[in-house]
């Protein structure tokens, strides 16, 4: 399973494990999937063991991202590799997601 | 210094057709990231060489190595996996005209992957605003300049994160401006994405724009491979005349007359 859903101070927090792409990216947005028809209102997406995002991995956080707005749930990404962020950068999605450092910075900013 | 990785290899490539060769034992090697480009003159054997390279064409003898696979040893279905790492820009933009725009863009992660119809539609947008086609998706492709054909041509070959993409004559039939946009687009989709490039095309202009490397193709060999820096001081007369664009040289670009004599009565 490439997430795994855990919770701290009351959020729910997902841990996703290695490539996100066009093979796995379909198994990464159903637990998403289902936190969205429970309308979690916050999440957090741990990304420190993802090695490497393509575009339709991107598309599947957009998706995930956008599915949550529609009940006013909020997402942050944390614990991004430089090389994953610079893909952001050059995709202009930094503008659209709340990216921090790390969970710790989720958690403070959440609560 | 780090070796370049290899990610395309021709060993000895020849190809005839009938009793004309077309390819006479072609051997190069193409680095990863790197813009590649292949000149030559019309009938030079460019193009055929693109299409033995994807696989579209075997070689009489020779081999081809694509991203470390010998594609003489590979089956079918293992030529599909291969080709799942490139993207294809063809000379006509090859754009099914009764899509739109977007389902021309998607159609590879369409019926090759498992993707949700809203990823894909996300993907589609993403790949639109790299070529400068924001909102284009729900047209025809009838609505279209032709540079702009080019331009969703180029999003559906970037559609599924290709490590390389193969540019078949990309500005052939474009004004300079619009062919200019065309070039420079290749040139930061190479460096932003890390993909590499590698272009067909006798557009000298787009050749010292794009080009990291070059090879020069005549008559189904290639005649040298350098920087576009190392092409323009080439000694070759055949180099030196096809980047000055001079009618006069060693390159015959008509018949001999008695061939056209001998012809006429055969």
């Amino acid at each position: 399973m490439p997430v795994k859903i855990g919770n701290r101070n009351g959020l729910t927090i997902c841990y996703v494990e290695g490539e996100i792409d066009i093979n796995t990216s379909p198994d990464v947005k159903k637990p998403f999937d289902k936190l969205i028809s429970s309308k979690t209102p916050k999440i957090i997406v741990n990304l420190s063991k993802v090695t490497y995002v393509d575009s339709s991995g991107l598309a599947t956080l957009v998706e995930i991202l956008k599915n949550m707005r529609s009940y006013g749930g909020k997402l942050k990404l944390s614990n991004m590799s430089s090389k994953i962020k610079s893909l952001f950068e050059i995709t202009k999605l930094e503008k659209l997601f709340d990216i921090v450092a790390d969970e710790e910075e989720a958690i403070s900013t959440f609560v | 210094m780090m070796e370049p990785e290899i990610v395309i290899k021709a060993d000895n490539v020849v190809k005839s057709f009938g009793d004309r060769t077309i390819l006479d034992g072609i051997s190069l090697e193409i680095y990863k990231g790197e813009t590649f480009v292949i000149m030559g003159g019309s009938g030079c054997g460019k193009s055929t060489f693109l299409r033995h390279v994807i696989g579209s064409l075997k070689p009489d003898s020779g081999k081809i190595f694509l991203l470390g696979k010998d594609l003489s040893k590979i089956d079918e279905n293992e030529m599909d996996k291969v080709r799942m790492k490139i993207g294809m820009c063809f000379q006509s933009s090859a754009l099914f005209d009764s899509m739109t725009v977007g389902d021309n863009v998607s159609i590879g992660l369409r019926e090759h992957t498992k993707l949700d119809k809203s990823v894909i539609d996300i993907v589609v947008k993403m790949k639109l605003e790299m070529v400068g086609l924001r909102g284009f998706e729900n047209l025809m492709p009838s609505a279209l300049s032709g540079g702009m054909r080019k331009r969703v041509g180029l999003a559906r070959a970037i559609s599924m994160d290709p490590e390389i993409v193969f540019y078949d004559e990309p500005t052939a039939g474009l004004d300079p401006i619009v062919a200019g946009v065309i070039d420079k687009l290749i040139v930061d989709l190479s460096k932003k994405l890390n993909i590499t490039s590698v272009v067909v095309t006798h557009d000298m202009k787009s050749v010292f724009s794009i080009a990291d490397r070059v090879a020069m193709f005549y008559e189904g060999k290639v005649l040298e491979i350098g920087t576009p820096e190392e092409m323009k001081r080439s000694k070759n007369p055949m180099i030196q005349q096809f980047t000055s664009g001079s009618p006069d040289g060693p390159i015959r670009f008509f018949q001999q007359k008695d061939d056209y004599l001998e012809r006429l009565v055969a």
